[in-house]
């Protein structure tokens, strides 16, 4: 009888548990109060901007419910979740270099022309960075507002050039020399650093085949085997075969980073927005030791990547594309943007890097870097090939790059890697 | 003689030492490093002498919030076992009783196809039925995995289950049910029990369904752990604290119930 | 629901309707669950390998029969090294956890003071969730700050990479999942043992058999059932393996897909470069693979208990 009355408590709680408990996420619409969907990666951004969120919902009224996810689950969510047109979120951070051309090919977002031109005069669409806007741009339309910009610089580690009497480089050349000179194996001391993994090694890759005179592709052509291009190959493979620490080919900035943190590296080229990382006590040693420059020129000058890593776009099957809007215009508005700029944020508008106020949160060399790579006819729009299907491309240039930090056959994997590019941008053009 | 019946216990206790050792000396470097500045977590001088440090954990419970993510694991897991075991346990009977190997067949199908091919699949029905998102849809989707869970067990309980009993109550007067109900689900408990654990624990560490179904506020612990993953910084300390706050619970309830545990992952192994 | 216990009134034809037809009323709710959740999406996936779906499962999503089969099976850069790396991963790992599980039961198998404890730590590795179970390893194996390395230059031997390493990567995965499963292994085995009843082997030792030739000719042979049974279970789980890789090496699994096996090979193909149309062929002969494999294991522990 006992077991007869537990069960059947079982049962009913069984049935009732899931009712009760999706109650709370049932009122979607209704005028009382309308919810707006967030889907933010895990970035510092989104940790600067989760403080002022209130002060949205107190002026516009609308309730605003942030999901976060890593970056690479952020993408699973829009990859399944869009597929299915799905409405669950409202305003979604995305890749423009990444994800851009393909949501926009697949249909996923929402164009924000008709938005831009009844915006406020006090929005200032036009003080975007004109590379940032490109990158948002698809076939003449604007699918988003551009969010955190990225340059390529160079980090140094101030102390280990002191001690070798090393000046900081401007040039390939130079960097080389420098790298030498204080690579010393047997003290854990390594000269040069950067990504190595196969795919996430073509972004890092990038600023150096550019100031090589080299690009992926000329949009119909693949371009790897230009001279200029296998210069740029052998030379990356080189310092990274020659002067870095071991394992290399599996390092994306997650496990690169440290290293230079540690201070076992004096030289290490990757993103801008990886410096507050270097700034933080519980996970640096070289706080205090730490300089950035511009990167260093190669053959054709220097011409690091300047791009829009993440911008903030509208869902196309969202219902609530107003609200949206209303939310990106102030999340991206000046306000926003020069509070979230002295919060270490590196945003897309340009009055931020030629006032005090805007570069307040940032330290001298690394504004002057910032300036520096940004200036017209030196940055480069991109720092991946523009297609859609981002990843495979990247796997196919990053093979030649692996093959060097290995000192394997780099002409070859160069040759394969031209073949079977132009092969796949042969069918992205025909698709 | 006498030497060879003491090499034996030493050999078996030098042996059951280094395998003990194995299994629990990551955990300890876990716990350990979940006590760790993350300063200390990457310099290898301090190893083992290091200053003992809550702020990890103070970044899992505050910053990070895991008791909403700890909740959901907890409703989804208890939920999703519950419906199993009211639904799975009558079937398995009925299954063990007239021999439906074709159903048994097909239930333990589920257990075998890789989930990946699902997971588009349910979204999009759950998309069109309103429940993208829910609880309902994650425990629905864990049932997927704890119904042939608990069929398999109990399939092989009641196998063993002597049915003279049964039979003697149907002379006695009860239906083919009341019988199941009144004398057999009495003497199931253990096998009750050892479903439910171990349907629980498989939920607790379900990965792929809630990374693709759950939405903000049905997040599981398995995908929170992602939290100290971020675009510009990976938090060591934060990441072992939050390993540890996920393993923990599920470890110490193995325990507890490490009978029934045990006889569950052996279940069917047995059966003639 | 079932009416288990209705209201008088209607109880008794409502009971002998569940009677007479107890086994679908009780056996249905279960069956038609699984039935839902499995034959659509199968019957979907089914579907979109036939199709050229790519960038989003709507799109280019024209019916092109069995092309995307011909075009994976004939793939020399993915899908068969993928094969390759699944099957060895998993007769590894199956081997060593068979090996190692049964070495461990034995040694449990007569009881002594303070064996129930280890059975409980040994229970330790197969509960814990494997995605955390997979950052503590990508921490201990860290090539700069992990453990493994500085235990390793205590006793004058260089640093590895490990899960970096392209070489060794599989190694160390199948070391983590060997690490993490050889208890389920001991476990069954050893409850297995424990059912084997005493007089063959004291027959046998009456006759003069050493320990070794009681395990062979008297253990072993009896333990077969529960062997291919333990091997059945394990061989399912490691051939999908794919949380430790997914956590430790992300999609693709490495510069040289070193740690790409068919989960993680058709996760990236609908997940990071979404050919979807390529990805369900890879699951659906994937889902082949494990079949045939499951009914050839199920067949040889027919003949063993025959």
């Amino acid at each position: 009888m006992k077991l007869k009355n537990t069960m059947t408590a079982v049962a009913a709680l069984a049935l009732l548990l899931p009712v009760a408990a999706c109650s709370p996420s049932a009122p979607k619409d209704g005028a009382e109060s309308q919810t707006l969907n967030v889907a933010l990666p895990t970035h510092a951004w989104t940790n600067a901007i989760k403080e002022s969120i209130p002060e949205f919902e107190k002026a516009s009224g609308i309730k605003v419910a942030l999901t976060t996810f890593g970056e690479d689950q952020l993408s699973d969510q829009y990859n399944v979740k869009l597929n299915t047109k799905s409405k669950d979120f409202d305003v979604m951070m995305f890749r423009p270099p990444q994800d851009g051309k393909l949501f926009v090919q697949n249909g996923w977002l929402a164009p924000v022309d008709d938005y831009l031109k009844k915006a406020d005069a006090g929005y200032k669409w036009d003080d975007f960075l004109p590379a940032t806007v490109d990158s948002v741009t698809v076939d003449g339309s604007v699918y988003g507002a551009p969010l955190i910009t990225e340059q390529e610089v160079l980090y140094y580690n101030k102390k280990l050039l002191a001690e070798a009497n090393v000046k900081v480089p401007t040039t390939m050349e130079e960097l080389e020399a420098a790298a030498a000179k204080l690579t010393d194996r047997d003290k854990g001391q390594f000269g040069f650093l950067s990504r190595g993994q196969l795919s996430a090694s073509v972004t890092q890759f990038s600023s150096f085949l550019y100031s090589f005179g080299a690009d992926f592709d000329n949009g119909k052509k693949a371009t790897l085997d230009t001279p200029e291009a296998k210069k740029a190959y052998e030379f990356y493979g080189r310092m990274l075969n020659q002067y870095a620490p071991p394992g290399t080919t599996e390092m994306n900035w997650i496990q690169a980073m440290p290293i230079f943190a540690q201070g076992k590296v004096a030289f290490y080229t990757d993103v801008s927005s990886l410096s507050p990382n270097l700034d933080d006590p519980s996970t640096s040693t070289v706080v205090n030791d730490w300089g950035v420059a511009p990167f260093p020129a190669g053959p054709a000058g220097s011409h690091p990547y300047n791009i829009s890593a993440w911008a903030l776009g509208i869902n196309a099957f969202s219902e609530s594309k107003d609200a949206a809007w209303k939310f990106m215009e102030w999340a991206t508005g000046p306000d926003m943007s020069l509070k979230l700029q002295q919060k270490g944020q590196s945003l897309a508008r340009a009055s931020l890097y030629s006032s005090a106020e805007g570069t307040k949160g940032f330290r001298d060399d690394m504004i002057a870097a910032i300036k520096t790579s940004t200036a017209p006819g030196v940055a480069v729009g991109h720092d991946r090939p523009l297609v859609v299907k981002v990843s495979e491309a990247r796997e196919i240039i990053g093979k030649p790059i692996v093959t060097g930090i290995d000192g394997g056959d780099v002409a070859g994997a160069i040759e394969e890697a031209q073949t079977k590019y132009q092969q796949f941008l042969d069918e992205e053009t025909k698709a | 003689m006498s030497s060879k019946r003491l090499a034996y216990p030493i050999f078996r206790i030098v042996m059951l030492t280094v395998v003990v050792m194995t299994l629990v000396i990551p955990f300890a470097w876990m716990v350990l490093s979940s006590f760790k500045s993350n300063l200390a977590i990457t310099d290898p001088k301090q190893l083992l002498s290091f200053s003992p440090t809550l702020a990890n954990y103070e970044t899992v419970f505050g910053v990070a919030d895991f008791l909403p993510f700890l909740i959901n694991s907890l409703v989804i897991g208890l939920a999703s076992t519950l419906v199993s075991l009211v639904i799975g346990v009558p079937a398995a009977w009925v299954m063990a009783r007239y021999q439906m190997t074709k159903s048994s067949t097909g239930v333990l199908v589920a257990r075998i196809i890789p989930t990946i091919s699902l997971l588009i699949p349910w979204y999009y029905i759950f998309a069109q039925t309103g429940l993208a998102g829910t609880y309902t849809s994650l425990i629905l989707a864990h049932m997927f995995v704890s119904l042939p869970l608990i069929v398999w067990i109990m399939l092989g309980f009641f196998e063993q289950l002597p049915i003279d009993l049964e039979e003697s109550a149907q002379v006695d007067g009860l239906t083919p049910i009341g019988a199941f109900w009144r004398i057999t689900l009495r003497l199931s408990t253990p096998g009750l029990a050892t479903a439910g654990i171990l349907s629980f624990i498989f939920s607790w560490n379900n990965f792929m369904f809630a990374l693709i179904l759950s939405s903000a506020q049905t997040r599981t612990l398995p995908i929170a752990l992602y939290n100290f993953i971020s675009y510009a910084s990976i938090d060591w300390g934060g990441l072992m604290a939050a390993s540890v706050t996920i393993t923990l619970p599920v470890c110490v309830f193995a325990l507890i119930f490490q009978r029934y545990v045990v006889a569950g992952l052996t279940a069917g192994s047995m059966k003639g | 629901m079932t009416p288990l216990h209705p209201p008088a009134a209607t109880t008794s034809r409502l009971s002998a309707f569940a009677n007479k037809h107890r086994k679908y009323v009780l056996a249905g709710p279960a069956t038609f669950f699984i039935a839902c959740m499995l034959i659509i999406p199968l019957g979907f996936t089914v579907y979109l390998s036939m199709t050229g779906a790519s960038g989003s499962v709507s799109r280019n999503a024209d019916f092109i029969g069995l092309a995307n089969y011909l075009e994976v099976l004939t793939s020399n850069d993915r899908f068969w090294p993928a094969v390759g790396r699944t099957f060895a991963f998993t007769a590894v790992v199956l081997a060593v956890e068979m090996l190692a599980g049964l070495g461990v039961a034995l040694l449990l198998w007569r009881t002594f003071r303070g064996d129930s404890i280890i059975r409980v730590i040994i229970l330790l590795p197969l509960v814990a969730t494997p995605v955390a179970v997979g950052m503590m390893w990508m921490l201990i194996f860290h090539p700069t700050i992990g453990a493994a390395n500085e235990i390793l230059s205590w006793i004058g031997v260089s640093a590895q990479g490990w899960l970096s390493d392209p070489r060794q990567a599989l190694p160390t995965l199948m070391f983590i999942d060997i690490w993490q499963w050889t208890p389920m292994v001991a476990l069954i085995l050893l409850a297995g043992l424990r059912s084997i009843s005493d007089e063959p082997l004291e027959a046998a030792a009456v006759d003069g058999a050493n320990s070794f030739q009681r395990l062979i000719h008297v253990i072993l042979p009896t333990l077969a059932p529960t062997l291919i049974t333990a091997l059945l279970l394990r061989a399912i789980d490691a051939l999908k393996t794919f949380d430790i890789i997914y956590a430790t090496k992300g999609k693709g699994g490495g510069s040289y897909h070193e740690a790409e096996t068919l989960n993680i090979l058709a996760y990236s193909y609908s997940f990071d470069y979404q050919y979807y149309g390529k990805a369900s062929a890879v699951l659906v002969l994937f889902l082949i693979i494990i079949l045939a494999i499951c009914a050839v294991l199920i067949i040889m522990r027919k003949g063993r208990k025959a």
